[in-house]
């Protein structure tokens, strides 16, 4: 981590940052990272229960309805108790199932959401590792997540589960490649793949931003990043691994209590996760938004950055949520043609253009 | 290990096994617990991969005998029995029992009642296709359809209600009109149905019909020809969506249909999105339907003088309608009894759904599912 | 009811802070709160079988909600599932597989009987022979809705009375047999007759003198004559005309008057021709196979086959007689692929063998089912129970 006083760096402050490390500036780094790490405990605790209280109460609103209203101010504490019953549920292996690996791949999502995190630029000071190349970090810990549903639909001894984990894994492996090429799209423009460096690479106004600053490119390579990463995260409309109509409960059809507890939540945290990338690679990560009039920058600046983070990051997460509940499913077929024939060649050509305008210089 | 096992097939199976060294046919189990059969239809599939070889569809485990059980009821008991075969139609249903026994003891129906029994059916035919359309559309995966589906069908649920208390399982015409008199609220409701409903209709073709994603779902999926439809006695929009016009409301009319103005939609390739598409214009066309009833709804008395006794001439007689799914038909066979000697109810979703081996066969899972609800059965009226 | 699963690891927990000073509490305090969790958190099996299950899909739409209970998360597997709701009528064929259903749901799981059919059967308790007599006759049940369907809102009712139930239950309450009923029971048939004799004792009670307020007045409905509706297609002599061209001989002929369809008795060995010629022959075209079905004459079977034309409109029913003894008969499966599944049908529920079928399996009963329930002489005690009037 870069040991450069923060005041000159960062233009934006973070006032419980800045005070712990003027009482301590020489251990300043020590305390950035654990600083990160408590926050991101804390996150990891409260995000899965906003996230599946968040997603039900916008399902619901969209279909007319109220969702949950009786646990807590308009059903907060539904997600809490949801939780605490699957802990306390009784844990099922169904017969002929690999012990070994049936327990161990709920714990596989998880784990490679959370470790995910660990690189996310929550604020200035905010993050609890940023290697210089953090963007293959990312691409090389999502595999872990495939890695986890493959085994779990093996494992299950389930027809139903190894059909969706044999979908999901077709799926996410090529989808991937999307990603990592839209990934690439965003290193070549700002000449890094650190993902501080990514935020730091917008500092201005909104139109600083990589889905502005690039003209054109960077709406289409946002909304082909929206695509791309719903079908990474097995959503509707690409939730074809689940397809509840199809295969009733998809690679998690043998999970029971807290097993299935698991993938419910790295399910909602991988959101979390996929939409804060979106966050640091096109809306500026944790920058405020100014637009360039003193005054309202101002009044921007003083919200701390994490704020934003959160602000934009679950700006994308409502249209994640926006998508699923307005889409039918596509079929299997489908999907891998959307991806091989549409996506792909589209990603390249995309490519190709940004290197194009980088070398001419065409960026605002 | 696998290979030297060897593979005895489920029943009712007919193709030959393909499977050979670098590739291996499996059965999967669909049902009788699962989403998209839509109660407790049990389907055998044999796949190869992701798709489709043979479907056999389990049928029974909601048979409960009720061709039996009517045998020791009165042919008045039939018309609550007649309910719960198809409980999305039983207007219909109702009405066909009511039809039979007319027949049979020549009991006129005066002006207000036909009127009545018109308007109901064609009501819980808008509401049953509403039901359809949000199932259709959950099957697909856009669950925001079924619940939209279910708004609007509250709407004329609400009728009903008012009408004679039950949501469901009316068991409210009688031979000779109805048990009761609609209330005064019934016309303002309808119309006011009508109108809503025109707006609701848009909102569907909007939210489904229109969409990218449900049209390469449905077109050129489970392309039914007209011929085997016909071979295998499939009636309702799964005929019509195969381009055969026939509807028993035009083509055999009972009650008051020969005076009302409406159209017979018929499909071009008989498609899942063509037989989607005849129940959404069915829609409209009822609406047409109650419209004209709602301007010329007489007064009177709703219902013919109750006889003593309803004891049918021995002899069988036979009576069909049109209902949300299909020809819905009652054989009665009589002795001259108060009860009936035997009592056959033709189901629609019977017929229909024994097309599903012909159509499914080649396409994916996903395929099946769509077709499946397209088919548009009700397994207790399949089961009976 | 709580059964099996996570409630021996409270009990545990328990086991081990009562032993502490002032872990009682604690131990309490937990069971509160895992009792506060279950409750708000039902997740219902999708399960349903006939009317009821609309009811329920009711439940959880726009008007209903019973996402405001925290209910929404209806799962397709039995693993994730806390609740199954009966909805509908569970016949013998179904009873082995919802059995399964409960036994594959991890503990603790919960039952509501919907529906009169889930609780005893229904309007299918007598005669039928297939029907279960109530959901509690296999599974434990906890909370019973009546209704025939019930409302959404009984359903709702229906849930928060389980809640009620879930919260209360744990070690200061288990559940036994002996607390399973705590109110006394009262013979409500007792009691109105009891009541009813007091009310004709009372001095204000109507007498012959003085009769009660009589019923509303009965409403009298005119006389109607029945309309002669329009036969579409030809007429009975029409198509009776176009038969006999090709089957000269075919004389047995029922119900020519005007009115009802055209029923022939037709002789067993015209029978596939008889049929290839109606479905073929452009003046009839009777292309629609509606139904195959017999009756139980007690001395024979009469097979019933009626056909009708799509494009013309009229129909015509054949009637063939099949011997009691050795029930067989041609199939029609070659003719007209419907035939398949109306076969099975009369196959399976009156045992007449199609020759000539290619798949003659039972259709709806469980293929070791004894005898063929729509025979006039079926009988079967264990299944069946009869009217007592």
């Amino acid at each position: 981590m870069n040991a450069l006083p923060a005041s000159q760096t960062f233009p934006v402050t973070n006032a419980i940052g800045d005070a712990v490390r003027q009482l301590f500036p020489a251990s300043a780094p020590a305390i950035n990272t654990l600083l990160a790490i408590a926050s991101l405990l804390a996150l990891v605790a409260f995000l899965p229960v906003l996230l599946i209280w968040l997603e039900r109460k916008v399902a619901a609103h969209f279909q007319a309805r109220l969702g949950p209203m009786r646990v807590g101010w308009h059903g907060l504490l539904q997600s809490a108790a949801d939780g605490l019953k699957l802990v306390f549920k009784e844990v099922l292996k169904p017969e002929g199932a690999d012990s070994f690996v049936f327990f161990l791949a709920p714990i596989l999502p998880a784990s490679a959401t959370f470790l995910i995190m660990a690189v996310l630029p929550f604020d200035h000071h905010l993050q609890v590792a940023d290697p210089p190349a953090g963007i293959i970090y990312v691409i090389g810990i999502s595999g872990l997540s495939v890695l986890g549903i493959l085994l779990a639909g093996w494992a299950s001894n389930n027809k139903y589960s190894l059909l969706g984990a044999m979908r999901s894994g077709a799926q996410m492996i090529s989808y991937e490649i999307s990603l990592a090429l839209l990934m690439l799209l965003v290193v070549m423009v700002s000449g890094s793949a650190s993902l501080r460096e990514i935020v730091l690479s917008q500092q201005g106004t909104i139109l600083d931003w990589w889905i502005f600053k690039l003209p054109g490119l960077g709406l289409i390579a946002f909304a082909m990043y929206l695509v791309t990463s719903t079908a990474e995260l097995n959503r509707g409309p690409f939730d074809i691994a689940e397809a509840e109509s199809e295969l009733t409960g998809g690679f998690a059809t043998e999970y029971s209590g807290i097993s299935f507890a698991m993938f419910f939540f790295a399910e909602f945290v991988n959101m979390f996760v996929a939409a804060g990338l979106a966050t640091t690679f096109f809306l500026g990560g944790f920058l405020a938004p100014r637009i360039g009039l003193a005054f309202f920058d101002a009044v921007v600046d003083f919200v701390p950055g994490f704020v934003w983070f959160f602000a934009k990051a679950f700006l994308v997460v409502f249209i994640y949520m926006w998508f699923r509940w307005s889409f039918p499913r596509l079929r299997v077929d489908q999907l891998m043609y959307l991806e091989w024939k549409l996506l792909l060649p589209a990603n390249l050509v995309l490519l190709t253009l940004t290197a194009f305008f980088v070398i001419r210089g065409w960026i605002l | 290990m696998m290979e030297t096992q060897e593979k005895i097939s489920p029943p009712g199976f007919r193709t030959g096994s393909r499977s050979d060294a670098s590739t291996e046919e499996y059965y999967l189990n669909m049902g009788p617990q699962h989403p998209s059969t839509h109660g407790v239809l049990r389907c055998v599939l044999k796949l190869d991969g992701e798709s489709v070889v043979e479907v056999v569809p389990h049928l029974g485990y909601i048979h409960r005998g009720i061709e039996k059980v009517a045998e020791n009821q009165t042919y008045l008991q039939l018309i609550h029995l007649s309910d719960r075969l198809d409980y999305l139609s039983s207007f219909s249903n109702n009405l066909c029992v009511c039809l039979a026994i007319e027949e049979a003891m020549q009991i006129g129906v005066p002006e207000r009642g036909e009127y009545i029994r018109v308007m109901l059916c064609e009501l819980q035919r808008i509401q049953s296709h509403l039901l359809w359309w949000g199932v259709f559309g959950m099957d697909l995966g856009a669950v925001t359809a079924f619940l939209y589906g279910f708004k609007e069908r509250e709407q004329i649920t609400d009728i009903f209600e008012e009408l004679c208390g039950a949501r469901l399982t009316m068991n409210f015409f009688r031979p000779g009109g109805s048990w009761a008199d609609v209330p005064d609220s019934f016309l303002p409701r309808v119309r006011q149905v009508i109108s809503r409903m025109k707006g609701a209709l848009a909102e569907c073709h909007t939210l489904l019909t229109n969409n990218v994603i449900f049209r390469e779902r449905t077109q050129g999926i489970g392309v039914l020809p007209a011929a085997t439809a016909l071979s295998h006695g499939c009636t309702g929009a799964v005929l019509r969506g195969s381009g055969v016009a026939y509807d028993v409301r035009r083509h055999d009319p009972y009650s008051i249909y020969d005076r009302f103005a409406f159209e017979i939609p018929t499909g071009a390739r008989g498609d899942c999105f063509d037989r989607y598409l005849m129940k959404m214009e069915e829609m409209r066309q009822s609406l047409a339907i109650l419209e004209q009833a709602a301007a010329t709804f007489p007064g009177g008395p709703h219902r013919a003088k109750e006889r003593a006794a309803y004891k049918l001439p021995p002899g069988s007689y036979y009576s069909q309608v049109e209902s949300a799914r299909g020809l819905f038909g009652v054989t009665l066979i009589a002795d001259g009894g108060p009860k009936p000697y035997r009592v056959k109810f033709r189901s629609p979703s019977f017929s229909n759904l024994s097309v599903v081996n012909a159509i499914a066969a080649g396409h994916q899972i996903a395929d099946l599912v769509t077709i499946l609800a397209s088919l548009d059965f009700v397994v207790p009226d399949l089961d009976r | 009811m709580g059964v099996g699963g996570a409630s021996p690891v409270t009990e545990q927990i328990a086991e081990i802070l009562d032993r502490l000073p002032g872990g009682a509490s604690l131990a309490d305090t937990i069971e509160f709160v895992v009792a506060w969790a279950r409750a708000n958190s039902l997740w219902p099996l999708v399960y349903g079988t006939a009317c009821c299950a609309m009811e329920m899909m009711s439940a959880g739409s726009s008007r209903h909600d019973w996402a405001r209970f925290g209910v929404e998360v209806a799962r397709a597997t039995p693993r994730q599932a806390d609740l199954i709701v009966l909805a509908g009528t569970i016949v013998e064929k179904m009873a082995q597989n919802l059995v399964t259903l409960y036994e594959q749901m991890p503990g603790p799981k919960y039952v509501i009987a919907m529906g009169s059919c889930a609780i005893s059967g229904g309007p299918f308790y007598y005669d039928s022979y297939s029907v279960i007599k109530g959901g509690d006759r296999l599974v434990p049940v906890d909370v019973y809705i009546p209704g025939c369907p019930p409302r959404p809102e009984a359903l709702l009712y229906g849930i928060m009375e389980l809640q009620k139930k879930i919260r209360t239950e744990g070690r200061k309450n288990p559940w036994r047999v002996g607390t399973l009923f705590r109110e006394p029971f009262i013979d409500t048939h007792s009691f109105a007759r009891s009541q009813w004799e007091k009310r004709n004792q009372d001095e204000t009670a109507p007498t012959a003198e003085q009769p009660r307020p009589g019923r509303l007045e009965k409403t009298t409905f005119p006389e109607v004559a029945a309309q002669k509706r329009p036969r579409p297609g030809l007429d009975n002599a029409g198509l009776l005309a176009a038969i006999h061209e090709a089957f000269p001989d075919l004389t047995a002929v029922a119900d020519t008057n005007g009115d009802r369809v055209l029923e022939l008795a037709v002789n067993r060995d015209h029978y596939l021709d008889l049929a290839a010629f109606l479905r073929d022959d452009p003046r009839l075209k009777l292309d629609l196979l509606l139904q195959i079905t017999a009756v139980d004459w007690r001395d024979r079977f009469d097979l019933l086959v009626q056909l009708l034309s799509t494009g013309h409109g009229h129909k015509i029913f054949l009637r063939l007689a099949v011997d009691r003894d050795r029930p067989s008969i041609a199939s029609l499966c070659p003719l007209f692929l419907g035939a398949e599944w109306h076969e099975r049908e009369v196959f399976d529920l009156f045992g007449i063998q199609f020759t000539g079928h290619p798949d003659l399996r039972r259709i709806f009963l469980m293929d070791n089912f004894p005898g063929h329930p729509l025979r006039k002489d079926f009988d079967d005690p264990a299944r069946v129970l009869r009217r007592p009037y």
